[in-house]
């Protein structure tokens, strides 16, 4: 009997299976940016029921990653590897509004449910040992000193219905010195369903990923609850970059750069001294024609037919006036707002986009800056710099600017120092530069929790507003501390990274990002990072040890053998002490030498006899 | 150092008289006795707080501390002198049908024809009449006894061993039932011989266990043969090593991307639940899947041979990262293929012929690899193209965790538990044999003092285990001793011991010790000298004065 039922009961499970087939889903926006750069975000997203997460029956769900969350109590997990610097004057706005970037190096922030602080934290260590094996990074180095507890600047993006925000505790760690490389894509495609094997991920190479004038790679994972429907764990697993046209269309077999013919100059024919033997080079590669195989070092192989297929894999933002030329099986379709297309992908067709060259001559020429999609202008600015000089003190400058004319910024400013950078909070200082004339403080709330030596970091967070137009340089002082011997890496010269800080732009609540529904009046529109900085801190000569034990002893021992002969010896006069003198051991040497040659003598005499 | 100059310093004021000094050089006045007795006192002075507080501040601070260990009892344990391992087992009988004399006598024989037959003093059979009338609370003998008899009356002697429970049925000829006199009886050595052949491979596998050790010789069974003790061999590196908690993991591997999904988690519930359930008192387990595509083996060919076996895994690109948490992990792998495996039947002697199907094979601890051929188009697995595969699991999931082959379901894991209890007795007292061998050898580790702990914990529990063996308790005991042998033999502060060479102490004490020990050694020597010159000159003045 049990039998049959089971066997209906399967039978009905195998009919509702496919109605999952949507579970996963991945798209390319390719974004042409000025100066001859190409943005590319490649998308992942697979979502599973929690409760075959609970019943630990993976499908999309990576089930490496399924079982360190489970293991670690993580409800929600933000993992992110970077390289490199947006440079936002030139690119404007970050990608999904900066939602999916890190700082240099490797970021960490996850809710873990726990019941006190210790707990957590020991889930924390058992996170970051877990994930450092399995992304072959060296997060299990992110310990007491480089963990922090925001407070202010980050917000669970997912939906947590069950748990109360006493048990969940969000840590946040960030390792500014590690070096992402092919050894952590290579993990990072694993956890994909189709792997590197099929759809857009086929285009990840790690030769043109970390070639990339900046990258971010980010992983997110949440509860994601639709009223009325199950809850399901979303992944999300990012990667942008920003790739250089002219380099990455360096040949493979000729990967040096080298000074190029003279007929394969591109030179501004409109300068007026313009001839055979004189060049004015033209406007930094502006104007390439590229295909993507070309960019990315092969086309796109097949779709993963996992995907849904209402998703188009790939989506191109250039103005509809610009052709664009796909290859067979490649349906282009146009988006409404004339600034986007997108392409459909017959199963098994190869994708490849090529994108001529902007013609700049005939009557309706179109200017270079048309060409493209105009960046955005990012809300805000910022730029963050050591002052000072010498190896005892020293300072920091950021320079926040607002763009907008009309509105004002309110954000939160967060920076998690190492405990070797103490600052004088007392020095913090924010200043107007600019129209406004406005005396009010702006800064409107201090987070501050000092370092301990070895044991934490800084943490602190700032909610400020930078008045609409003007810029505002936030400055502070701190100290330098001297590091015990073995504190220092291996290349202590080199010096030590401080991690970026985080901004973290507030809004009014009224054009939130979608999923993230706070329940706090103020919503997280955007986020944007400084770069790294790289600390120098007075470093000893390290065979220091040695030096002082040598130098130490012999003071000893000075001290010490003229004081005890003081004390020890008799003092007379020089008459009347045993002679020392020249003679007096040349005589001894003789009479030593003396009594050996008679006793020499006497035995061959007695040989003789 | 300090006489020349002083030397110097004095010198000004006798180089005229250097000439005539050769002959007759002035003798410093007399010293005060005063200054003799200072001297002295400053000497012994310094000398005294060299060693009354120098010499122990040395001590103290580079001393290692190394916790008392009890290195004769742990050797002992690790001998096996400590315990010798009996596994006493009762076996009840019940004979419903016979008077309580004729079955206590058949008792009494059966008993004497075992104990005839048995060769290993170790593994005792206990025969014990079950009161009659007493069939409905067989649940409760079966907690003590480890198996029972039932002796029914038929046409000729049969047994025949229940499935599914720890039974095992002997038919007789009621005229075969041994008087009260006789001392000898056909039925008793039939009932001997059924029960030894019953537990004949526990035997072996125990005496296998105890030979691998160095347990005490005259323990030793002599019916173990060479090929005998191969096989049990290739089935102990076979199986996993013990522990409360197996991870148990199937995946789903697929070439292409198709198909996607299974019903694993129905087809567990239908066709391994049972097992893992009955295995529960012994063992827990964890079950996750994953499927996982675009999975290519590291081995190409169309029909596989026994080199590729062992390489078909793709360990670099498949995801079977062992689990978090410290408990195995057993992989079982359905591949979607259809590859076939090559392999010449001469090669595989009978017991492997069990294990490897044309489908599948067992990688000895770590799981096994099922090969599902499936049409092309297959999207979805059901539970009934599951079945096969894993009743494949199944069974070499027994096998993995080293269950013996023969005997009903019951039997075979009573035994499990048994030589699981055996096992770890055996590998918890080489534990603590090597870490005191270790300690001995290594005079410079520290030991801290939860090592000591752990060690007087194990032993503790191994005693009780030793004392109990043969029953449940045993292999809650031997678990914890294991547990706790381990974690004093891998105590991190022990592990990661700071490695000074003898150049490098020299290069730390001796700019200290040379400068500083030198004016010291002299200036007691100097003092020694001049005290024994006083006292031989004091005894001739006393001989002078005597003979005058």
């Amino acid at each position: 009997m049990r039998r049959v039922l089971s066997f209906f009961l399967l039978c009905f499970l195998s009919f509702c299976i496919p109605t999952f087939a949507a579970d996963y889903h991945e798209q390319l926006v390719l974004r042409p940016l000025p100066l001859s750069a190409l943005l590319a975000s490649f998308n992942f997203r697979s979502n599973t029921s929690l409760s075959a997460f609970e019943a630990h029956n993976y499908r999309f769900f990576p089930r490496s990653l399924g079982q360190i969350l489970q293991h670690a109590g993580t409800r929600e997990l933000h993992l992110r590897f970077s390289l490199g610097r947006w440079d936002a004057e030139s690119w404007g706005a970050r990608p999904w509004d900066g939602a999916k970037e890190g700082g240099t190096g490797v970021e960490l922030w996850a809710w873990l449910e726990a019941e006190t602080e210790e707990e957590a934290d020991h889930k924390w260590l058992t996170l970051t040992n877990a994930l450092s094996g399995l992304f072959c990074a060296s997060l299990n180095f992110i310990d007491g000193t480089r963990t922090t507890r925001p407070v202010m600047s980050f917000r669970p993006e997912g939906n947590h219905p069950s748990s109360n925000s006493t048990n969940m505790h969000l840590l946040y760690g960030v390792l500014p010195r590690e070096v992402v490389c092919t050894e952590n894509l290579t993990p990072f495609l694993k956890l994909l369903p189709c792997k590197g094997k099929a759809g857009i991920a086929t285009l990840l190479d790690g030769h043109k990923l970390f070639d990339a004038s900046w990258q971010s790679m980010a992983i997110d994972v949440r509860p994601v609850c639709v009223p009325g429907e199950e809850c399901v764990l979303e992944i999300e697993q990012t990667i942008d970059m920003v790739l250089d046209i002219d380099r990455s269309l360096r040949p493979r077999d000729n990967p040096i750069p080298r000074p190029p013919p003279g007929h394969e100059l591109k030179c501004d024919t409109s300068k007026p001294y313009h001839s055979d033997d004189t060049c004015y080079p033209a406007v930094y590669g502006a104007n390439q024609d590229w295909t993507l195989a070309q960019i990315f070092g092969r086309p796109m192989q097949g779709i993963c037919p996992l995907a849904d297929p209402t998703v188009p894999p790939v989506c191109l933002h250039v103005p509809d006036s610009r052709s664009v030329y796909s290859s067979a099986g490649v349906r282009e379709i146009k988006n409404k707002d004339g600034l986007s297309r997108c392409f459909e992908v017959e199963p098994a067709a190869d994708l490849d986009v090529v994108l001529p060259r902007v013609e700049s001559e005939g009557e309706a020429a179109p200017t270079l800056a048309e060409s493209i999609v105009r960046p955005e202008t990012p809300s805000l600015y910022a730029e963050r710099s050591f002052t000072g000089y010498g190896q005892e003190r020293g300072g920091v400058q950021t320079i926040l600017r607002n763009p907008s004319p009309d509105k004002e910024v309110e954000f939160v400013y967060m920076e998690s120092l190492p405990w070797f950078m103490r600052i004088y909070l007392h020095t913090l200082q924010a200043r107007v530069d600019g129209p406004s004339t406005d005396q009010e403080s702006l800064i409107d709330e201090v987070y501050y929790r000092p370092a301990l030596d070895r044991a934490r970091g800084t943490q602190l967070e700032l909610r400020m507003r930078v008045p609409p137009a003007s810029t505002v340089f936030l400055t502070y002082d701190f100290e330098k501390s001297i590091l015990r011997y073995t504190e220092y890496p291996p290349d202590a010269n080199r010096g030590f990274d401080v991690a970026a800080a985080v901004i973290t732009i507030l809004d009014d609540g009224k054009g939130g990002t979608g999923s993230a529904s706070v329940s706090s009046d103020k919503h997280t529109s955007s986020n944007l990072r400084t770069t790294t900085l790289l600390l120098s801190l007075p470093t000893p000569d390290f065979s220091m040890p040695y030096n002082v034990i040598i130098f130490t002893s012999t003071a000893i021992a000075l001290a010490f053998g003229g004081m005890f002969n003081i004390l020890v010896r008799r003092f007379v006069a020089a008459d009347e002490g045993p002679e020392v003198s020249l003679k007096r051991l040349k005589r001894g040497i003789q009479t030593k030498l003396g009594s050996l040659f008679s006793k020499f003598g006497k035995a061959s005499i007695k040989k003789n006899e | 150092m300090a006489e020349t100059t002083t030397d110097s310093v004095l010198v000004t004021e006798s180089v005229a008289k250097y000439d005539g000094a050769e002959t007759a050089r002035k003798q410093p006045p007399p010293e005060k006795p005063a200054d003799v007795r200072r001297r002295s006192l400053v000497i012994v002075s310094f000398w005294l707080i060299v060693l009354c507080l120098g010499l122990p501040i040395w001590w103290q601070t580079t001393t290692i501390y190394r916790a008392k260990l009890p290195l004769d009892d742990m050797l002992d344990w690790a001998e096996g002198r400590a315990c010798r391992p009996v596994f006493p087992l009762r076996i009840s009988v019940e004979a419903n049908d016979l008077q309580q004399q004729e079955a206590q006598n058949l008792l009494r024989l059966t008993q004497h024809a075992l104990d005839d037959l048995n060769d290993f003093s170790g593994h005792h059979l206990r025969l014990q009449l079950s009161p009659p009338g007493r069939q409905n609370e067989s649940a409760e003998i079966e907690d003590t006894s480890a198996l029972t008899i039932r002796l029914l009356p038929g046409d000729s002697p049969a047994s025949a061993l229940h499935p599914y429970s720890s039974i095992l049925d002997i038919t007789y000829p009621p005229n075969s039932v041994p008087t009260q006199t006789s001392s000898s009886s056909a039925l008793a050595t039939y009932i001997a011989g059924q029960l030894r052949s019953t537990f004949a491979e526990e035997q072996a596998i125990i005496s296998y266990l105890l030979s691998t050790t160095s347990f005490s010789n005259e323990q030793r069974p002599q019916g173990l043969t060479p090929e005998a003790a191969e096989s049990l061999a290739k089935r102990t590196t076979r199986s996993l090593k013990y522990s409360p908690t197996y991870h148990l993991t199937f995946s789903l591997f697929t070439g292409g991307h198709q198909p996607s999904s299974w019903d694993i988690e129905a087809a567990v519930d239908e066709f391994m639940r049972p097992v893992l359930d009955v295995l529960t008192p012994i063992h827990n387990f964890t079950i996750d899947t994953q499927i996982q595509l675009y999975a290519a083996p590291s081995v190409q060919s169309q029909v596989l041979n026994k080199e590729d076996l062992s390489s078909f895994v793709n360990a670099a690109e498949w995801p079977l990262s062992p689990s978090i948490g410290g408990a195995p992990t057993v992989n079982f792998i359905a591949y979607i293929g259809n590859q076939t495996i090559g392999l010449p039947p001469t090669d595989q002697d009978a017991s492997d012929g069990a294990l490897a199907t044309s489908q599948s094979w067992l990688v000895p601890q770590w799981g096994t690899v099922y090969l599902l051929p499936l049409p092309e188009d297959t999207t979805h697995v059901s539970v009934l193209t599951l079945k096969q595969p894993l009743l494949t699991f199944t069974s070499h999931l027994l096998s993995l965790l080293g269950t013996p082959q023969s005997g009903s379901l019951p039997l075979r894991l009573s035994t499990l538990s048994r030589i699981r209890s055996a096992d770890l007795l055996l590998r918890a007292s080489s534990t603590l044999g090597s870490l005191a061998r270790l300690s001995l050898a290594l005079p410079s580790i520290s030991i801290p003092s939860s090592v000591a702990d752990g060690v007087a914990k194990t032993m503790a529990h191994l005693r009780l285990a030793c004392d109990t063996l043969g029953t449940p308790e045993a292999l809650y005991h031997a678990r914890v001793a294991e547990q706790e042998a381990e974690r004093a033999f891998f105590e991190k502060s022990m592990v990661g011991q700071l490695y000074f060479p003898d150049e490098h102490k020299i290069a730390v004490y001796l700019p200290l010790l040379g400068p500083v020990g030198v004016p010291l050694v002299m200036g007691l020597l100097n003092e020694l000298k001049a005290w024994r010159k006083r006292r031989r000159e004091a005894l001739e003045k006393g001989k002078a004065k005597k003979d005058t």
